[in-house]
Parts: structure tokens; sequence; C-alpha cells
């Protein structure tokens, strides 16, 4: 018994450990120069774990290059990839679909 | 012939009373808001429950381990499905003897359809219906051996770092069948309240750590068997249980004490004592 104990207890610190250690680019890896950077208000993003479902729904737009949110600042940004037009209202509808609502845009 | 006959009837109860299990949800933050549209969410958890205080004086005590893995997917942004396959070990004492059994608990499916949901700049409400199936897929020693209609109705509301939700679910047992030897399993009425507190942790809004504390009801009705109640069936617990969540971006580590602050445990069924939950989630 006692093996499966610390077999459990090994799997859940090396779990967590992996978890933790999963980076992010953060805010100043996204690229800068010539993108166009856009910022959008999104309400309905409530901990760090929302990020992930509105990101990759703008991400998976074809003029979007990156996006980035965060919940405490209730704002995502996007960055536009270069030479293409991006309308507003394909990043406010990937918003809706990750369950939240699109504010202004900021920028 | 007729005491071999009452051993015969005793030990079947004393069966009966072991294997009955039921388990308190235990982490329900966030139940009643559905995830992004093709969203990914894998759960699992280590879950330790122990039972003991025999009122039979036969030194009855029953350790149980199980390890849920719940995979979720947002289908649409207000549909999700999960399912959910749990490992068991458990681990039984009687007079001296152990018994010690692992194997598959029976296979959960379960839909997920959001009602409605607010978000504004002040709070977030969003309410969610489920409707799931457990079907008798599981080792013997932890089916049901029936086919488990499970409705649910959950509301969760968000301002500033508080975090609240509320969440009753129904389990119907053997709605569609009966189980092993015309025993038609107890129904479980379930009612969770959760309140949690969030803090930033860092400057870059990547994770956060959340005090949780839960308090969660369920009553499971007496089994069935032509009409009659079978003793040693049928069981209320109420727990309150502190834990805690971290949350870093994509992945979020939860434990929780359950703590049974009242029970009443029929016939001959023994006491449940503190549980552990230990869980991990992957969002992608």
């Amino acid at each position: 018994m006692m093996k499966y104990k610390v077999s459990v207890v090994v799997f859940f610190v090396l779990i967590a450990t992996i978890g933790c250690s999963s980076t992010n680019s953060g805010v100043g890896a996204l690229p800068s120069g010539e993108y166009e950077t856009r910022v959008y208000e999104v309400f309905g993003m409530d901990c760090p774990g929302c990020h992930g479902g509105v990101e990759k729904l703008i991400a998976k737009i074809p003029e979007v290059e990156k996006a980035e949110a965060n919940w405490e600042d209730k704002q995502v940004a996007v960055v536009v990839k270069e030479g293409v037009e991006l309308d507003d209202e394909q990043v406010w509808d990937a918003i809706r679909r990750a369950n939240f609502t699109p504010g202004k845009r900021i920028k | 012939m007729k005491r071999f006959f009452c051993c015969a009837i005793a030990l079947c109860a004393v069966l009966c009373a072991f294997l009955s299990s039921a388990n308190a949800s235990g982490i329900s933050i966030d139940a009643g808001l559905t995830p992004a549209e093709d969203r990914w969410i894998v759960r699992t958890q280590a879950r330790y429950m122990k039972r003991k205080g025999d009122p039979t004086h036969m030194g009855r005590e029953m350790t149980t381990y199980a390890f849920p893995t719940v995979v979720a997917y947002g289908l649409r942004p207000d549909f999700t499905l999960l399912v959910k396959q749990a490992v068991m070990h458990q681990d039984s004492a009687m007079g001296g003897s152990r018994n010690k059994t692992t194997g598959l608990a029976d296979l959960f499916v379960l839909g997920k359809y959001k009602i409605y949901r607010e978000n504004t700049s002040e709070y977030i409400f969003g309410t969610a219906a489920t409707l799931g199936m457990e079907f008798p897929t599981g080792a013997e020693t932890f089916t049901s051996n029936t086919w488990d209609l499970v409705p649910g109705l959950y509301a969760s509301w968000r301002s500033g770092p508080w975090a609240s939700d509320l969440g009753v679910s129904y389990a119907w047992n053997g709605f569609a069948d009966r189980g092993r030897n015309n025993i038609n399993p107890g129904n479980e009425f379930s009612l969770d309240w959760a309140l949690a507190y969030q803090f930033s942790v860092g400057s870059d809004s990547r994770a956060s750590i959340a005090p949780v504390l839960e308090v969660s009801y369920k009553n499971i009705s007496p089994d069935e068997r032509y009409g009659h109640h079978v003793s040693n069936t049928g069981e209320s617990v109420l727990y309150i249980s502190p834990g805690i969540k971290f949350t870093k971006s994509s992945f979020i580590l939860e434990a929780l004490l359950q703590i049974p602050v009242w029970q009443d445990q029929k016939g001959m069924l023994l006491e449940r004592g503190a549980g552990v939950i230990v869980g991990v989630r992957f969002m992608f």
C-alpha cells in the first residue's frame, strides 16, 4: 500500500511541476515593429485559466499573428499579420464563442 | 438450518453495508460556467475516503482510493461534452481478515448546456444544466449494475476576487433497468455550494491562488427490492470542506479536505471519515 501512496504523490508532484513550469511568452514577447497590435475589452474572464480559450479562438483567425489575454485588465491584445486587413467583428465573434462578452476596441 | 439462514442474511447485510459507497462531489468551482468552444479540459484527481465506526463491533473498516479522470470538450460555446472514468482501489477489513480490490468504476458520460450567462465589468453570472448517464461497465465491486440517469443544475457567480458556485443534482439510479438480484439501487440527491477568494500571484496576471470552502450535502435513498427497502442501505452526509486552488495559465492544481460534520447511516453502514482530494486540470 505504501508503494501506491508514494506513486500517487510522485505522480501529482510531477504533474504540478510540469504545469507550473509551463511557460508563457508574456506580453513582452508579442511581436513588435511592423506588426499592428490592437487591444479589445473582454468581459467574463475570471481567472488566468480563462486566457487560453479566448487566445486560441482569436489566434485561429487567419489574419491574426498572436493573441494574448489578461483577465485582471479585462483585455485581449491581438497582433495582426503584416499586410492584411482584420475586421473587428471577427475578433468579437471569437470572444463570444469563448463565452465572454466583447467590449469596445481600446487601441 | 434456521441459524444458518440467519447467519447468511446477516452476512449479506454486512456485505451490502460494505459495498455501499457514494462520493460528495468535491471542488465544484466553475460548475455553472461552460468553457470556450474547441476547448479541451483534462482533469484527474486522487481521492482518499475512509469508512469506520463499525456499530456491529466486527472490526469492519474500509479505505477507498479513487482516481477519476474527466475529459471535457467544448463542442459549441453553449455545449460541453464530458466523459469520466475512474480507477478504484478498495481495502476492506473485517474481523482480522483483509480484502483488497482494484478495478474500473462505471463509465460516466455527461452533456453540459449553457442556459444563461451574463458578463459585465462588475460581475459574471452563469447557469448551466447537465444530463449524464452512468453505464454499468465497471468491475464487479465498483459497478452499480444499472444504467443511471443524472440531471443537474448549476449556477456560478463572480464579482472581483469572490467566486461562488451552487449545484444541485439527482442520480436516478436504475432508471432503465434493475440491478443484480432485482435490487433497485437508491437514488442520490446532492447539493453543493462553494465559495472562493482569489489572489493574483506575480505581476503578469498569469497565476492565481484561491482558498476554497465547500459545503456538500448528499442523500442516498435506501435500495429497494420488490417495493421494500433493503436493510443497511441509504445515508445522508453533510460535508464542510476547506481547500485551495492554484491556477497558472492552462493548469490548475486543487486540493480539498472533506470533513463529514453530520451523517445519518442506515442500519449497519459504516460511518464516513474525513476524505482528501488532490487534483490537476489541464486546459488547452
